[in-house]
């Protein structure tokens, strides 16, 4: 049931999906990894649209270095946790949602909790180590990953569906080396909306995930194109999960 | 014959992409990603190890279908093959 005032805040996309995919987004609870670049406007998209709730986990305060790409995070916030800045915004963007934000490293100690009752985890990390690990819990959970990352004025995305496509291993079995990456804001906004999308879709049931394919953009010349990846039948992380033939495909 | 190599992502900022090459026959995959590197020894560092192994990190690509780094140096490119090299794209 929705509330005058979610019929009125959720009027122009109810008339794309209607009150059924408006209720599975209220019924959704999402994890978001980083609370940074990727994870401001994945955030900040998933509350206005009314994903239900929302746990959305980092580690820092912010620091000016952040400001020209966290638009989660204003001036003002310097100094604060990222956390605590991040709660504030998304829930005045959308008091009609629950936002968890925890301030916490997440590591192999804790992973697995922190992502508890979630029906998806939206990574939006900046280093390979934790990307694996939450890799890792989406496939011993059976719930989606959707991959983003950037760098410059390049990005790549997928969706991860653990036993159906490749996993985040079978792509990219090896970490490049950690830097600190140069970036501009809008890249991180082109794929945290990318990925954000993908969310939504896969909540709703609709359109075609990014599945078995890299989304790849190139800002510089203002390209976007794809690149097939499979399974990694030897893969160390989701080699032992048997495929999974999809739904639609079965006989 | 000749073939394109595709860079991507930081590759792509250091040697260019959309690279048509002309190739000898019974060249290998290795060698040749070598060659074009070499052209900025920068991208040549991201892409190669002091060794001139491939970087672990370094996905390798041939028309499509991935190509184990172990197996590069003895998988041979055709006339129009269409080669991609990427990193993964780290930050967030």
């Amino acid at each position: 049931m929705f509330s005058e005032r979610e019929r009125e805040r959720y009027k122009r996309q109810m008339t794309l999906f209607g009150d059924e995919g408006q209720e599975r987004l209220k019924k959704a609870h999402i994890f978001i990894a980083g609370a940074g670049g990727l994870g401001s406007p994945v955030s900040l998209y998933l509350a206005v649209a009314g994903v239900g709730t929302i746990t959305i986990v980092d580690m820092d305060r912010v620091d000016q270095t952040n400001l020209n790409r966290q638009i989660l995070h204003f001036d003002r916030d310097i100094g604060k946790k990222k956390t605590a800045s991040a709660e504030e915004k998304l829930q005045k963007i959308n008091p009609d949602i629950t936002i968890h934000a925890i301030n916490a490293k997440i590591d192999e100690t804790n992973a697995a909790d922190l992502v508890r009752g979630a029906d998806g985890i939206v990574d939006a990390l900046d280093n390979y180590p934790t990307r694996y690990l939450l890799n890792e819990v989406a496939i011993v959970k059976k719930i989606p990953l959707f991959h983003g990352g950037i760098r410059g004025f390049y990005g790549q995305a997928t969706t991860i569906i653990p036993g159906t496509t490749p996993c985040l291993k079978c792509i990219f079995p090896k970490p490049p080396p950690q830097e600190v990456f140069p970036v501009v804001g809008a890249t991180a906004g082109f794929i945290g909306t990318v990925q954000a999308n993908e969310v939504l879709k896969y909540l709703l049931g609709l359109g075609e995930l990014l599945t078995g394919r890299l989304f790849i953009w190139d800002g510089m010349q203002a390209h976007a194109e794809e690149i097939c990846v499979e399974r990694n039948p030897a893969c160390e992380a989701c080699g032992s999960m048997a495929k999974k033939t999809p739904a639609r495909e079965k006989k | 014959m000749s073939v394109k190599i595709r860079f991507f992502a930081r590759f792509r900022e250091l040697l260019g992409s959309d690279i048509m090459t002309d190739v000898a026959a019974g060249t290998m995959f290795t060698p040749l990603i070598t060659t074009v590197a070499k052209k900025n020894p920068e991208g040549y560092a991201a892409i190669f190890d002091e060794n001139g192994a491939f970087h672990e990190f370094v996905i390798l690509m041939k028309n499509g279908k991935r190509i184990e780094i172990a197996d590069a140096a003895k998988t041979p490119v055709v006339d129009g093959d269409e080669i991609a090299v990427f990193p993964p794209v780290a930050g967030g």
